[in-house]
């Protein structure tokens, strides 16, 4: 399988994480706050954050969510605040969201650990704290993950070289993975792959040199989708993938977001 | 009036080579390795190959300079990039096959609650002997951020530097990252 570029979104500023509504409608979440591009990746909308946003997500309802350092904004479609879940124990470092059932998801870096609560913000329970043994290793400074069709969690693990599958209640499941520092098919440097997105197969992300991959369930790796074409200093670069199979990828140095595309697909 | 000018400027010249004079003998100025210049710590720099010349020109032998491991920047990574050369075949442990260091002078150890089935599970401490370090700065340069956390760092190790006038590394190093510093600021 192969790849080809096919388009770059600059954005206004420093781009910590994004993500797809149903419609192809494409959110960044920067320090500024929220910005909005449609599908063809105009600029169409944005609004402020009380804080720099690290995550962005939007439910199947158009709600828009987003992880910031000690607090989740929620904002309807338009921008307009709906609510804010204030923890800054459970909330300490918002780098990424998700849903699940009727479950909200958010990756808390501050602690290591993927946090489950319910629509109204109650907690649930933790998702890879110290399972097995250490949990979530990320050097990275980074909580990352997807979730698949039946709810299956995949969160990075970098420390590990792992994305590893677990159940909502926080099950450990398995792993695809592993290190390789030659055979692009493994996970090279201290902590790969920073980011993971989750569509028809498993999608991510690595860094020194930044590199993005597909892999199918099983962990074979299908595609090295691009490599050079990014800052060789970026980091952290989080992926989404629409439904078409065009994959979005911050240049977290350029403040870009580059699109690719399947060839022959 | 322009001979007073001059004779206060060399007299004020005079007593300001004094004062570093008696300063460095108090060992209060010191040579001290820039990390925002030195190459193989300075962020942005991607591609670049290790310098050695802390190792080469260094009047002492085996170098005054070392590399320093700040355990509290440190992310305690199972494959640690200043410890293994990652580019190197996989053995049977899922680990690079190879060390980095061509002294051997780092020591890797697991720390905090041990897994011993699935040593990917665990934090390491790197620990670098000084005995046998020479400043090559190789794991310096793969600890540098965005591959490490740049948590590895060369310094010049006072009981080991002569403190000469003009340092002989200063004199050679194209990046100007060897600089005198009074010892508080140098530490």
């Amino acid at each position: 399988m192969q790849y080809r570029h096919v388009q770059a979104i600059d954005g206004k500023g420093a781009v910590h994480g994004i993500a797809l509504d149903g419609n192809g409608q494409l959110y960044a979440a920067g320090d500024s706050g929220i910005e909005v591009f449609d599908a063809a990746g105009r600029f169409n909308r944005r609004w402020p954050t009380s804080k720099p946003a690290l995550a962005v997500a939007v439910a199947s309802d158009g709600a828009v969510y987003a992880g910031e350092a000690g607090q989740i904004e929620i904002f309807d479609g338009t921008g307009k605040p709906i609510a804010t879940w204030r923890d800054q124990k459970l909330l300490g470092r918002v780098t990424a969201i998700g849903f699940t059932g009727d479950s909200v998801l958010a990756g808390d870096a501050a602690d290591r650990a993927i946090r489950r609560f319910d629509r109204s913000g109650k907690f649930l329970n933790n998702i890879g704290k110290d399972n097995p043994v250490n949990g979530l290793l990320i050097p990275n400074g980074v909580v990352d993950f997807g979730v698949d069709a039946q709810g299956i969690v995949y969160a990075a693990n970098p420390g590990k070289h792992r994305v590893e599958r677990y159940t909502p209640g926080g099950e450990l499941l398995g792993h695809i993975g592993r290190f390789d520092g030659v055979d692009p098919a493994g996970f090279t440097g201290c902590c790969n792959p920073t980011n993971v997105a989750i569509r028809d197969g498993i999608y991510t992300t690595e860094k020194a040199g930044p590199r993005v991959k597909a892999y199918d369930f099983s962990g074979k790796l299908l595609a090295v989708i691009a490599t050079d074409l990014f800052d060789a200093n970026c980091k952290n670069m989080s992926i989404a993938v629409d439904a078409r199979g065009r994959v979005y990828v911050v240049d977290t140095v350029k403040a870009a977001i580059l699109i690719f595309e399947r060839v022959n697909a | 009036m322009s001979e007073d000018l001059t004779r206060r400027t060399v007299l004020a010249a005079l007593a300001g080579g004094a004062v570093f004079l008696v300063k460095k003998a108090n060992g209060q100025i010191v040579w001290q390795v820039n990390a925002a210049r030195c190459i193989n710590s300075r962020l942005g720099d991607t591609g670049v190959e290790a310098c050695n010349l802390c190792t080469t020109e260094c009047v002492v032998a085996l170098s005054a300079v070392r590399a320093v491991n700040e355990y509290s920047k440190c992310g305690r990574c199972n494959i640690c990039p200043a410890y293994f050369n990652i580019s190197s075949a996989v053995n049977e442990l899922g680990q690079p096959g190879e060390k980095l260091c061509p002294r051997d002078a780092i020591a890797r150890k697991p720390i905090g609650k041990v897994d011993p089935e699935d040593p990917a599970n665990n934090f390491y401490e790197y620990i670098i002997d000084e005995e046998k370090c020479d400043g090559c700065g190789k794991c310096v340069l793969k600890c540098k951020e965005p591959l490490g956390l740049g948590s590895i760092t060369l310094r010049v190790r006072y009981d080991r530097c002569v403190n000469c006038n003009r340092c002989s590394i200063s004199r050679a190093c194209p990046q100007n990252a060897l600089m005198q510093l009074p010892i508080g600021q140098a530490l």
